[in-house]
This record gives C-alpha cells, structure tokens and sequence, in this order.
C-alpha cells in the first residue's frame, strides 16, 4: 500500500467535501477520516512483525537541500498512526453529531490536520518531519482562534503558538545543522537512515539533542514548559482537544525515540538525568496541579502532563523495557484521554454548561451506562494493574528502576496521585447527591457509537497488551540500545 | 483438570459480564440468583480439581497453564497463567465456599436495594479477582489481581453513593489499596532484579542464590502489599471506614476474603521470606502490634460492625505473625476458620442491623435475645468461636499460631505472651458486644420485633453521619431482611454455624488429625520451618489450657461489666481517661496520616496553584513580558490570520536563511 493515500486522503476528502454545496463537508471528512482507519487497519494486517522498516516511498523532494520524500512504517510508529487514525475518526463523528458556523472550513482544517499528523508519523526524512510536525500547528491555530470557547480564546491559541513556534524556530535550526554537519561538506541528506549511519560528534550532539529536547518537550508538554497548556486547553472546542491532546503529545513522544536517541544518543545520554528530572517534576507536579483544581477539563489536562511525565521517564530510562513502555504508554494514554474529554464534554452538557466538578454530582443512578464506561476509562487512566496502562507503567517504572533506582522510587508516587486525581474526578461526577441545575440523563445511542468502539479498544488491549508489545518490541529495544551502547 | 482450573475463575467473571449486561432486564432476585449460581458453579469446579490435585503422584502436584502470552517483552516474560497447587486450590475452596455462602444470604437481605442488579454484578467481579489472585502463578497476574480487589472492594464500599461518608470512605480505601500496589510492584522489581524471572515457580528455584540486601528490600516492600490489603498497621485505617459497605460486602471483602490476601501472599512467598529473615520479623512484629492495637480499639466503639472490623484486623494480626514466622499451615488454618465465624458474625450483625432498621449504634441496642433467637444462636456461636473457647474452630486454630511461633524461641516469647494478651482482649470485646446487643432490656425496636412486627424508620438516616438519607433515588432500600423472616439468609448462616462449630476438627493437636498439614505439604516442601516447628505435646496442651480460660476470663469479665455491674465501664473510663481517649480515637491513626502525607500534598498543590500557576505561567512568563501574547493577539485582530502568515513566512524564511548559511560554509 501507498502511504502517501494514508496521508493525503483526510485532508483530500475534506477538501472535496468542502467544495461541494451544503452538508457535504462532513460527509467528507467523516468519510475520508474512516477510511483513513479502514487503511491503517489494513496496513496493520500486512504488517510484518520484526521486518524493520516497511511500505516504504522514496522520492528524492528538493534534490539541492537532499531533502527526500520517504515516508515508511515500522515497529515503532505503526500503533502511533492507528492511535491517530483512530482518534481522528473518533474526533470526526464526534464533531459531526454537532452544528458548527462556516462548517466546510472546520471540516477542512480537521482534514489538514491529520494529514498533517499521519505526515508527521510516517515520515523517515528529518526535514519532512519538521515540515509536517510545525504543519500540525497550523489547523490548531484555527480551529481554536475560530471556534474555540470563550473570550479569550485568541489569547489562550496565541499563547501556544508563541510557546510552539519557538520550539519548532529551534527544531528547525537543529535539523538543518544536524543535515549539514553530517554530510560534512558532501552532499547533504536528511533521511533518518543516512543520519543514523552518519553520527555527529559529541559536542555538536549535545546542543543539537537540547534544541529538539526543547521542541517535543513544549509540545507534550511537560512541566515547567506547560505554560501554554491551560489557557490552550480552556479555549478549544471539546472534539478538537480530545484529538489534540490524545495524539499531537504523542507526535512529541515519538520524535523522541524516531530522533533524539537513535540519532543523538550521546546527547540523550548526557541529558538524560535533566530529562528524567523533568519529567518527574512533571509526574509529581502535574498530579498536585490535578487533584486541586476543579475544572474537568484542566483535570485532564493536569493529569496528562503527568501521564506524559511517564512516558518521557520510560524513553530517558535509556532501556529497551523502558521505550517499550513509552510507546505502549503512548497509544493507552491516547486511548483514554479521547473518551476521558468526551465524557466531559457529556458531563457539562449536563451541568448546565459547566465544567466545573462542583456542577456536578450523582449522575450514576440515572446514567448508569455512563457510568460504566466513565469508570473503565478512569480506572485506565489511573493504570490500574489489569489495564494496558499498568502494562505500560510497570515497563516504565521497571526500565527506570533498572537505570536509576531513586527516581523510580520518587516516581512511583506519582502511581498513588493518579489514583486520588482520577477517582476524585469520577467520584465528584458521578457519585454523592445529584448537583442542583445538574441535569441526570442517560447518554444517547450516537454517544455510544463514539464512546463505545474506544472502551472496545481499551479493555482489549487490557486483556491483550501483547498484541501491542509484539509488534513494537524490536524497534523500540533498539532505539534504546542506541543510547545504552553509549554508556557502555 | 487445567480445564477446571480456568473454570474456578471463568464462572465468576461470566457471572459479572452476564448480569452486567443485562441489567435492565434482570427483574425480581433474577440477579440474585444467578450470581450465586456463578459462584456455586466455581465451588463445584474448585472441589473437581481439588479432587484431581489429589490423585496426582507426590511430586507433581504443582502445575502451570497459560492461555496466551500477557507481556512478554524486553526481559520480561508475563503469560497468563495459573498455579494449580495445594495452596492455590486451599484458597479457590475456602474464596469460592464461603463466597457462594454470602451471595446466598445477600440474594434476600439486599432483596429491596434499588442497586439490586449493580450489587450482584460487582459481587461476582471481586469473586473472580479474589481466585485470579489466588490462582495467579506469576508476580503480574498477582498485581493484577490485587488490584481487582482492591476496586472491587472500592466499588462495594461506595456502593451507596449517595452518602457522602461511603464515597470518602471509597477513595481512601482505593488510595491506601494503591500504596499497597505500589510497594508489590516495587517489591517485584527487587525480587525480579535478581532472578530475571516473574514466574513464581522460575523465582522460587532461585531463592537460595537471591539472598541479601535486595531480596530483604523486595520481601518488606511485598509486606507493605500484605500490610495495606490485609489492614495491618499503619496501612489499616481505611477497614473501619469500609463498614459505610452493604453488611454482606464486609462479610465477604472486609473480613472473610480480600483482607486475608496478605496472609496468602506471605504462605506463597514463603521461599523468598525464609531467605530474608529480617523481613520476616517485620511482620512478625507488624502482626503482634496489629492485634494489640486493634483489640483495644475494639473495647471502646460503639459502632456495631466497626467492632467486628477492628476483631477482623486483630484476628488477621494473628495470620500475619504465624505466617511470617513460618507457621503456614496454622496460619492459613486460622485464615479458613476465621472466613467461617467472621463471616457468620457479619450476618448476624446484619440481621441486628436490619431489625434495628439500620442503626448500628451499640448504645441503642438491647435484649435482641427472645426478638430473634436464631440470629442470636448465631451470634453466641461465632463469638465462642472468636474468643477461642472449645470446641470450636478458633480455638483449634489461634492457639496452634500461638504454640508454634513460641516455638521459635528466643524473643518470639514476646510474641506468645502478646497474643495470649490479645486473646483476652478478643474475648472480652466480642461479648461486650454480644452482650450489648442481646441482653438487658429490650429496646423498643425488639419490642416491636417481639410483637411480629419489624421497625422501620419515619425519617431515614446514614448510620455514620446522622445525615437524611436521599431517598429519591440509590437509596438502600426501604424494605430490611433478618434472618429469622427470610430463607436463604437462614440457610446462609446455618451454613457457616456448622462450620464454626466443626471447622477446627480438620487439625487437631496431638498428632490426632493433620488434614490440613498434610494437604498443604507440597506446597511448603523444603520449608525449614514447615515441618519442624512441632510443639511437644506437654506445651501445646499447656497452651491449649490457657487459651481456653483466657477466653473464659475475657467472657467472665464482659459480663460482669456490661451485665451485673452495667456501670463498671462508666467507671473504669472515668479512672483511666487517657487510655479510653486513646483507644476511642482508634489511636489517632488517621489523624497523624492525615498530618503527615494528606496535608502537605494538598498544601503543595494550592501553593502551585497559587504561585506558579497564577504568577509565572499566566503573569510573567507571558502577560508580564508585556505582553508577547498580548502584543501578538492585537496582530491577530487587527490583521485576523495574518499571524499565521507571519508564523509561516517566518518558518520558510528560517529553513531557506539556515539552509542558505550552512551550504555557503560547506562549499
């Protein structure tokens, strides 16, 4: 299969539906998005197991700058791809059970958007990827600015794309350095392969890994690099944070383990303990900021720094349980944010509007399908042992422990917070007496077409984390050896 | 018999699924019904492999079947898979009996919930975590396990989520249950450092060449496990608050079943724990502190099942030391007797409870003894049993935990003396009770009772907070079940009585019977304390003799004190007001918990909230720096997305300009 139909055809489908008279946008974009899944699902089929890098396109793009269009899939970025395809397809029904103003444009953004996502994921040259990941910026900007919530929403997107933008100014200038230096003076190319044969040297590595550190980190975002993240998150439109917050953090995940450790290794080693620091700030940080907060929304929002705080802490273990763990943690975090923000957005339709967890109250009694679902994501999201998030936790924690014993120990607190943040959540929404002005009903069928198809997923992989682990574990256990043959 | 093996397991959780789904067409005690079935079908399986467990040769009857592969990966080698050995089946027959026992008795006494249906669903999900946790054969199924009961345990205490005293009650139970998850886990990665294995049996074949530092690291921190499901000290303050549960959930979970966990996790430990002998002390220690604690808590409540929680704690403390001191069949012995009378005292105060239309107050109690002589028959013999007295089950049990860890010698004499202290205690506390409950006048409610007619309440109140009930919807019920009205809960208890009364016969000191021992030897095989701790016959009937009259003495006492002399206690608290104070404020655990880790969390939180949330995220970093962000939304407005063209002119302008330099320098 062709992976350039993966990445062009949401962002084509939009554009067709666009084009057409009345309601045909989010025909098309819908359809274009399921598609897209139906296509992922396909290549997952045909996926070979330990056979490296595979559907592989090759275009030389801007022979000049050796800038290739190579696009491929392999171990590590497979789950990544049906995590987004899934998520947008999700995002996609969810927004299309709405009316929105001017709604072809919003259609078409969410379109580009995926694109630009998909691009991103599959892409194997290093200025591709910066091309696709600084493009994912662009639809988010507007679909915030334009139907996003509240007065300040201009403020809150303008805040994110300044955080943003510097990050990928420095990325961007990275890249370019890192192509130049390894062809030094030869002709220059930007492949992932060319670049992981041609290694800098270390110093070079060193500076090199911080500006990409920079770029993924703020876009995660791990704390103290968060500062965007509650104005952003107040302002966007509720389907556009679920997939915003479900997949673009974990773009920044991936291009930790696709670059920073295969192609810097001796950077990733040098800042590893800066890195672990940082994310268990994030993890002890981000669970205090969401246990005290009352906004629904920020609770998730608080809660995912944290949850990314794991998954950077699993990477920078610098072992293979500890990037099996990242990317199994990726896909489960993703996979319970986007039903977590859902529930939300139920839960508010049904406080008036409100996403403040004092609004809310007792809906368990009358809404008990609700309920249910709400609780298995909770308990997910809170990787109870059981779920595939404890799976990827305990990989996690495990490499961690292995590398640096004291800050497993430290992070393991973060494991207890969770479980006071999420139930706390839970418990405030649907449990003590029914909240005046807060409106019991049950959700509805098309609430369960979106929600229910997401649980599916995530008690399977709860029964079955090895179909994730299969797949994955050559890649990972060798992006992580990158970095381990460096200490050795 | 792997095939009946998975079946202990598979019915409960089919239970689950299958009421879970169908629970707005479950109508009457359909529900009931088949949640019992479910876990009788689990018994009938537990008994078929026991049964081809025993006709297996000597040397095999430790066996392992997988259904697929869990998470092997990277180093680590998770399948699904179950135990299927002596111990693993004591405990599927001891979990599944009694549990189908009490779903018996809960299919009448919760007939009027409006969570009818709910009840039964969650029911049947913490039967199956409890036999995943006790079949489990390798460290991950075990956490995983553990953890199911844990949010089982937590489901069923908020199960009436109306109150907020249940809810609170819910999250600290699943909070301290997770500190407990956490150190299991972390003990894990100890343990599983030096064996490279997470398979039980793979671990144990090496326990000879993992000693030192990390393996007494892992084992206490698997203590800590133990310690926080089994509500041992400090870790034990969410079991009292746990009683805001349905009555049955706290025969089941919170005294029969789930809080025994630990106990099963030391007995399967046990090749890991006789290598790191200092862990063992912990909890030995832990153990004795848990029933000297707990029992004096217990003398001064008046919260009728909060009593029987904190009896539950002590009689646990007892299991915890005999097991670490390597008394493993006398300790799981005690497991299975206590399941018995405890779980039998639970549905008696149940019944109490219903007829006093849900007050659980003790004070308000009385001379319940002619109103209901069934639950009262009940009550006197799983309070004989609990104290200890012969011939029934607890006598047998306790006292063989006593004689063996006094056999160890040395300080373990501490030990001894200790648990023949808390024996006293035990006795006194449990007819404190009883006689509370039972004897003096009656209160108007057994009057009425007497009459034919059972209580109700006007205005419906939580027992915990005094607060009025919503009724609307959730709410308990307005319709109570005792014992002596209603069939299956009359079966029930007639159930366990007998049980209570004969359990205690399965091991009998003086070499007389040893089915337990016997049964459970190729589990311990290689043990060096399982077959040689062996009493002399002079000491054990020496400890038998003073078991037996301390029991007495105890029963003598609470007489004396709440029947011929009613105002003794009065009198002994006015005497002695520090040690009432202490004891009434259950030693003031949660309130140095709550100064020590709940405080400063929430402390830091605000604090970032306050400080760099406010401040630095939203004022200096980015409306302070006068305003970058407000400089670039008046672009925005003023030009719409021309911003966007200039993020994007200046990406192009960046790419082309750094391009341009370095391939000026290169040529």
């Amino acid at each position: 299969m062709h992976l350039s139909l993966l990445i062009w055809l949401p962002a084509a489908a939009a554009l067709f539906g666009a084009l057409l008279p009345g309601r045909a946008a989010r025909a098309g974009a819908v359809s274009g998005s399921l598609v897209t899944l139906g296509l992922s699902i396909a290549v997952l089929v045909q996926f070979k197991t330990g056979g490296g890098l595979q559907f592989i396109t090759d275009e030389t793009w801007i022979s000049e700058l050796g800038i290739h269009y190579k696009l491929g899939v392999d171990g590590l970025n497979l789950f990544f791809i049906l995590l987004a395809t899934l998520l947008f397809a999700a995002t996609m029904v969810w927004a299309a059970l709405q009316t929105w103003e001017r709604e072809s444009t919003f259609f078409l953004w969410l379109g580009i958007a995926e694109s630009a996502v998909i691009g991103a994921l599959t892409a194997q040259d290093l200025a591709l990827f910066v091309a696709f990941f600084d493009l994912m910026l662009i639809p988010f900007y507007f679909l915030t600015g334009q139907w996003g919530i509240g007065p300040n929403r201009v403020a809150g997107v303008t805040k994110l794309v300044i955080y943003t933008l510097v990050g990928s100014l420095l990325m961007l200038a990275a890249a370019v350095a890192t192509a130049v230096l390894a062809a030094n003076g030869d002709h220059l190319n930007f492949t992932f392969s060319f670049l992981a044969d041609h290694r800098l040297a270390n110093g070079s590595q060193n500076w090199i890994f911080l500006f990409f550190a920079a770029a993924f980190l703020v876009k995660m975002p791990l704390f103290p690099l968060h500062g965007w993240m509650p104005d952003g998150y107040r302002a966007m439109p509720m389907p556009v944070l679920a997939v915003f917050s479900g997949v673009l953090s974990k773009v920044a995940a991936y291009g930790f383990l696709r670059i920073a450790l295969p192609l810097f290794p001796h950077g990733s080693v040098h800042y590893q303990e800066l890195m672990l620091l940082i994310a268990l700030a994030s993890i002890l940080y981000g669970s205090a900021m969401a246990f005290t907060t009352t906004n629904a929304r920020l609770i998730l929002g608080y809660s995912s720094v944290a949850q990314m705080g794991f998954i950077v802490l699993g990477i920078f273990a610098l072992r293979a349980q500890g990037a099996q763990g990242a990317v199994l943690q990726s896909v489960n975090h993703g996979l319970v944010v986007a039903p977590a923000f859902f529930i939300v957005a139920l839960l508010a339709a049904r406080a008036g509007g409100s996403e403040d967890v004092r609004d809310m109250g007792g809906l368990a009694f009358r809404a008990p399908v609700l309920a249910s679902l709400f609780l298995i994501v909770a308990l997910a999201t809170l990787a109870m042992p059981g779920s595939s998030n404890f799976v990827g936790e305990f990989l996690i924690l495990l490499g961690v422990f292995n590398s640096k014993i004291v800050i497993a120990i430290v992070a393991f607190t973060g494991v207890a917070l969770a479980s006071v943040y999420t139930l706390r959540l839970f418990i405030r929404a649907m449990h003590n007496r029914v909240a005046p002005g807060d409106e019991s009903r049950e959700m509805t069928l098309a609430d369960g077409v979106i929600l229910v198809p997401l649980v599916a997923v995530i008690l399977f992989l709860a029964v079955y984390p090895q179909f994730v682990l299969k797949r994955t574990s050559r890649e990972t256990t060798s992006a992580a050896q990158a970095a381990a043959a460096v200490v050795r | 018999m792997t095939t009946t093996g998975w079946l202990i397991v598979g019915f409960p959780l089919a239970g689950c699924i299958l009421i879970g789904l169908l629970f707005n067409r479950l109508s009457g005690r359909a529900a009931g019904i088949i949640g019992t079935l479910a876990i009788a079908a689990s018994f009938l399986c537990s008994i078929l492999t026991f049964i081809s467990l025993q006709d297996r040769a000597a040397g095999h009857k430790q066996v392992v079947t997988s259904l697929w592969d869990y998470a092997v990966t990277a180093g680590i080698d998770a399948k699904l898979s179950i135990l299927i050995d002596p111990l693993s089946i004591f405990m599927a027959l001891v979990v599944s009996g009694v549990s189908m026992l009490i779903h018996l008795y809960s299919v009448a006494y919760m007939a009027s919930d409006r969570g009818y249906v709910r009840f039964f669903s969650y029911l049947n999900f913490f039967v199956f975590s409890m036999l995943l946790l006790v079949m489990a054969s390798n460290f991950l199924i075990l956490i995983v396990g553990w953890a199911f009961v844990g949010a089982a345990s937590y489901l069923l205490i908020s199960f009436w989520y109306r109150r907020t005293t249940a809810t609170t009650a819910g999250i600290k139970a699943f909070v301290i249950n997770v500190v407990g998850d956490v150190g299991l886990v972390l003990g894990t990665f100890f343990i599983f450092k030096q064996s490279g294995t997470l398979d039980f049996l793979g671990t144990f074949a090496q326990a000879g060449k993992i000693s030192g530092a990390d393996l007494t690291a892992g084992c206490i921190l698997l203590l800590v496990g133990a310690f926080a499901k089994s509500a041992q000290v400090p870790l034990h303050t969410w079991l009292p608050d746990a009683m805001e549960g349905p009555t049955p959930v706290s025969a089941l979970i919170h005294a029969a079943t789930m809080v025994t966990a630990g106990v099963y996790l030391i007995a399967r430990m046990w090749p890991l724990f006789e290598q790191a002998p200092e862990a063992a002390d912990v909890g030995m220690i832990v153990g004795l502190a848990t029933l000297l604690i707990a029992a004096t808590t217990a003398l001064a409540q008046t919260d009728l099942k909060r009593v029987i929680a904190y009896s539950t704690m002590s009689q646990i403390g007892y299991m915890i030391m005999g097991v670490s001191a390597g008394a493993y069949a006398a300790g799981l012995f005690h497991l299975m007797t206590h399941a018995f009378f405890k779980a039998l005292l639970f549905m008696a105060a149940g019944s109490v409870i219903a007829a006093m239309a849900g007050e659980q107050n003790l004070d308000k109690m009385g001379g319940f003894r002619r109103a209901m002589p069934f639950t009262f028959g009940c009550f006197v013999i799983g309070g004989l049993a609990l104290a200890g007295i012969p011939p029934f089950s607890g006598f047998w049990s306790k006292d063989e935990i006593i004689s063996l860890v006094a056999e160890r010698g040395g300080w373990h004499w501490i030990l001894f003396a200790g648990a023949y202290v808390g024996s006293f205690l035990t006795a006194v506390y449990t007819w404190r009770m009883i006689f509370r409950a039972f004897w003096g006048d009656p209160v108007p409610e057994a009057v009425e009772l007497e009459g034919g007619h059972l209580h109700h309440a006007e205005v419906h109140r939580n027992p915990a907070s005094g607060e009025e009930e919503d009724t609307g919807v959730g709410f308990p019920g307005p319709d109570h079940h005792i014992a002596e009205r209603e069939f299956p809960m009359r079966a029930a208890m007639a159930a366990l009585a007998v049980l209570a009364t004969v359990g205690g016969f399965l091991q009998i000191p003086f070499g007389a019977v040893n089915a337990i021992d016997n049964f459970l030897e190729p589990t311990f095989a290689g043990s060096k304390y399982y077959s040689s701790l062996s009493p002399s016959d002079g000491f054990t009937l020496l400890g038998l003799v003073i078991g037996a009259s301390l029991g007495l003495a105890g029963i003598a006492v609470a007489y004396r004190v709440w029947v011929q002399r009613p105002g003794t206690a009065a009198r002994v608290r006015e005497r002695l007001p520090f040690l009432y104070r202490l004891f009434l404020n259950k030693w003031y655990f949660d309130e140095t918990i709550d100064v020590l880790v709940v405080r400063p969390w929430a402390a830091f939180g605000r604090f970032g909230q306050a400080t760099f949330e406010r401040v630095f995220v939203d004022g200096v970093l980015v409306d302070g720096t006068t305003g970058l962000v407000r400089a670039g939304s008046a672009a925005v407005r003023a030009i719409q997305s021309g911003f966007l063209r200039v993020y994007a002119a200046f990406v192009l302008l960046g790419l082309a300009g750094l391009a341009l330099y370095f391939l000026i320098q290169a040529s």
